[in-house]
């Protein structure tokens, strides 16, 4: 099948349903509340992606989401970071000064990437950022072994928590709350014999860990030219990656996150992107991934995780972020999308903005692209 | 979000759910709300105590909910209590969470508080027997995360919780237990990569130790592999694994041996993708690796490239790939 024969992207559907999720949720996904920022994040991304956020949405909601978002600002004797939302605390009246956190609501490093990626897609000036108090929070989420917890008096620690900590350092343009060498050690145990990375040193290779270790050793400080080898990456590494990620595309031209599982449409994400920072976007059947995703439209808006799933923001976002990095050439306009940076996860143009804003000096603010 | 199906409504049959969903989540706010309250005031009462079984039945992703129960076990419910009666409130949390994990097998917080329960059991039954809660506890759980993986033979949580235990439990069973755990998982079900994956971390453990003669162990791992190899050639999990047994390739006459193996299934499976792709790696391995031993290179490259073109008819998703792996193999370069 060509590019031209493909149904085309439902734009407008889609924006509909992360629209339609930022309002409210079912009952069915009462467990999302323990993270309601992160489902925020994949709505903004697909507004943003879609170039929607400011035709779909007011400015008095982004001011609200935007007031919001800060509100889940936190600080205490760990330092500062976003919370998942505000039902772990009664609610403290809009305005009123915050008070320091208990060891129960502690911020969370997964939230704090997605808060300031959020904010940033909303265009915030980020003059509220604790910059400091963030770089302290880091620091307490590092352990010995130079993981990372999602909260600073424990909770899991993988490579997402990793990829957290880098990316928002990479943000920051700030370095001192990460012991780099440490985290790149973890890293490199937790690499499989199979090619990718695993959660753990014993761990499986997994789609989602193998895109959180390349993209943190690509974001990495010491790595400043981005098409030379990487220094964390032996030759044999980056080879059985490679295999590894490929071998996961399957003929319908999804990929699927492990060795012998279905194709699933979040994995075109985890497992494109782990493919494109490596510099080998090439290798992917484009067509075939294309179509995979198109199948996995749900006719009233929103992507699933398969044809014929039910649709989420989490899969609506990260379908769109995979297919906004690898464009093709003959298929209907409806499916160009902006440029995609692999590392942050955001678009070039929200990107420049978190350059332009968040860091402290923005002057010397030069983040790593891989193109 | 993972895994939830669509289903079909008649338009009465939708107005009743979307009342049910209303009042679920009325209800749903409302203990919320009361729980955090109560937690904020630092209620540790056996009221709040319940409350928060209640919602966390609802919503077990609530992690904030698991600390606050976590904090109340210890500075209200274990204190004043004999260590039997803790062992038993401990026991009825290891229940909860097994309930909860049947419906919610992947859930962080969920096998997070297990393994914190598993690390708070008292000392007992008596002073001379300090450790008889514990071992009979840590037991048993082998026998629930095999439950577990009975459900979902590749649920990660469980693989890596099975780690843990094998791990942490005061009297493991030994290492070659667990070896032969995974040879009923895999002759089980050949695709089983976590259980081929769960295995060679073992044996990597019994070769270091000692306990199993290396050398002795890898032929035996060949066998088994070219039985599984036999009898399902499209399965990726084995070639996975007898990948990881090539190793580095530094041995050339096992490559030389394995790649004689494979082409004979190639013989009887001439369209065998997997049998293809292993011939050409292990071909190049050789090439790579043992140059000055080689006899005829020339057919050892030619016999690469027809490989690849026909891997390209047959896999059209990795076409590229396989142009740009031959393309390396004729200019004499180092593959990426």
């Amino acid at each position: 099948m060509s590019g031209s024969e493909l149904p085309k992207l439902a734009r407008v559907a889609h924006a509909g349903h992360c629209n339609r999720c930022l309002s409210a949720l079912p009952s069915s996904h009462i467990q999302i509340d323990a993270s309601r920022l992160a489902i925020g994040f994949y709505c903004f991304g697909t507004l943003d992606l879609l170039g929607s956020i400011y035709e779909k949405t007011k400015e008095i909601e982004r001011e609200g989401w935007r007031e919001w978002l800060w509100h889940q600002q936190t600080s205490g004797i760990h330092g500062t970071g976003f919370k998942p939302s505000s039902y772990m605390t009664q609610d403290r009246p809009y305005g009123t000064d915050p008070e320091e956190y208990s060891e129960y609501d502690t911020p969370h490093l997964i939230m704090t990437y997605t808060a300031i990626l959020s904010l940033a897609i909303l265009r915030d000036d980020f003059e509220q950022l604790d910059r400091n108090g963030i770089v302290r929070f880091l620091q307490a989420c590092q352990r010995e072994d130079g993981s990372f917890t999602s909260f600073p008096n424990g909770g899991e620690s993988d490579l997402r928590q990793v990829y957290c900590a880098f990316a928002i350092s990479s943000m920051l343009d700030d370095w001192s709350g990460v012991d780099v060498d440490r985290a790149v050690s973890f890293i490199q145990q937790c690499s499989s014999h199979e090619g990718g990375y695993g959660q753990q040193p014993t761990g499986e290779a997994l789609g989602g860990t193998t895109y959180c270790a390349l993209a943190s050793l690509y974001l990495a400080p010491s790595v400043s030219d981005l098409h030379a080898p990487n220094p964390h990456v032996t030759t044999d590494e980056r080879r059985r990656t490679i295999r590894w990620l490929l071998q996961n595309q399957a003929s319908s031209g999804g990929f699927s996150g492990r060795t012998n599982k279905d194709a699933d449409a979040c994995y075109c994400f985890w497992c494109g992107a782990s493919l494109h920072i490596l510099g080998v976007g090439d290798l992917v059947d484009r067509t075939a991934f294309l179509s995979y995703l198109a199948s996995c439209q749900f006719k009233f808006g929103g992507i699933g995780k398969a044809p014929e799933d039910r649709p989420d923001p989490y899969h609506t976002y990260l379908s769109l972020a995979a297919l906004a990095l690898f464009p093709l050439e003959d298929a209907d306009p409806s499916w160009k999308l902006p440029r995609l940076n692999a590392l942050w996860n955001t678009t070039e143009d929200t990107a420049d903005w978190i350059r332009q804003h968040v860091p402290l000096y923005t002057v010397k603010a030069q983040s790593p692209v891989r193109k | 979000m993972h895994g939830v199906k669509r289903v079909q409504y008649s338009q009465a049959a939708l107005e009743a759910k979307k009342q049910r969903d209303h009042d679920k989540l009325k209800a749903y706010l409302a203990l919320s709300d009361d729980v955090i309250a109560r937690k904020k005031s630092h209620d540790m009462s056996n009221e709040a105590f319940e409350l928060t079984t209640r919602l966390l039945r609802m919503n077990p992703e609530f992690y904030t909910v698991w600390n606050y129960r976590r904090d109340m076990f210890i500075e209200s419910l274990f204190p004043q209590r004999s260590p039997s009666e803790v062992n038993e409130l401990l026991s009825d949390d290891l229940s909860l969470t097994f309930e909860l994990l049947k419906q919610h097998p992947k859930v962080y917080g969920i096998w997070n508080h297990r393994r914190w329960c598993l690390e708070h059991i008292p000392d007992g039954p008596s002073p001379d027997d300090v450790n008889g809660y514990r071992n009979s506890t840590w037991n048993k759980e082998l026998f629930v995360v095999e439950k577990m993986l009975d459900a979902d033979a590749r649920n990660f949580h469980a693989w890596n919780y099975r780690r843990y235990i094998l791990a942490t439990m005061p009297f493991p069973p030994p290492p070659k237990s667990e070896l032969a755990y995974t040879t009923r998982k895999i002759e089980a079900n050949f695709s089983n990569f976590s259980a081929w994956h769960q295995r060679s971390k073992v044996l990597t453990t019994l070769w270091e130790t000692g306990e199993l003669d290396r050398v002795k162990s890898i032929e035996e791992e060949f066998e088994l592999v070219r039985n599984a190899m036999y009898t399902d050639p499209d399965d990726q999990s084995v070639w996975i694994y007898h990948a990881w047994l090539i190793g580095n390739g530094n041995y050339a006459a096992r490559l030389q041996f394995e790649i004689t193996s494979i082409q004979e299934l190639l013989d009887e499976q001439p369209d065998s993708k997997w049998c293809m792709e292993s011939l050409v790696r292990y071909k190049r391995l050789l090439i790579e690796k043992h140059a000055e031993n080689l006899g005829d290179k020339k057919a050892l490259v030619d016999s690469c490239l027809e490989l690849l073109a026909k891997l390209r008819d047959i896999d059209p998703p990795r076409r590229r790939r396989y142009d740009e792996i031959a393309e390396g193999i004729r200019s004499g370069n180092e593959m990426q």
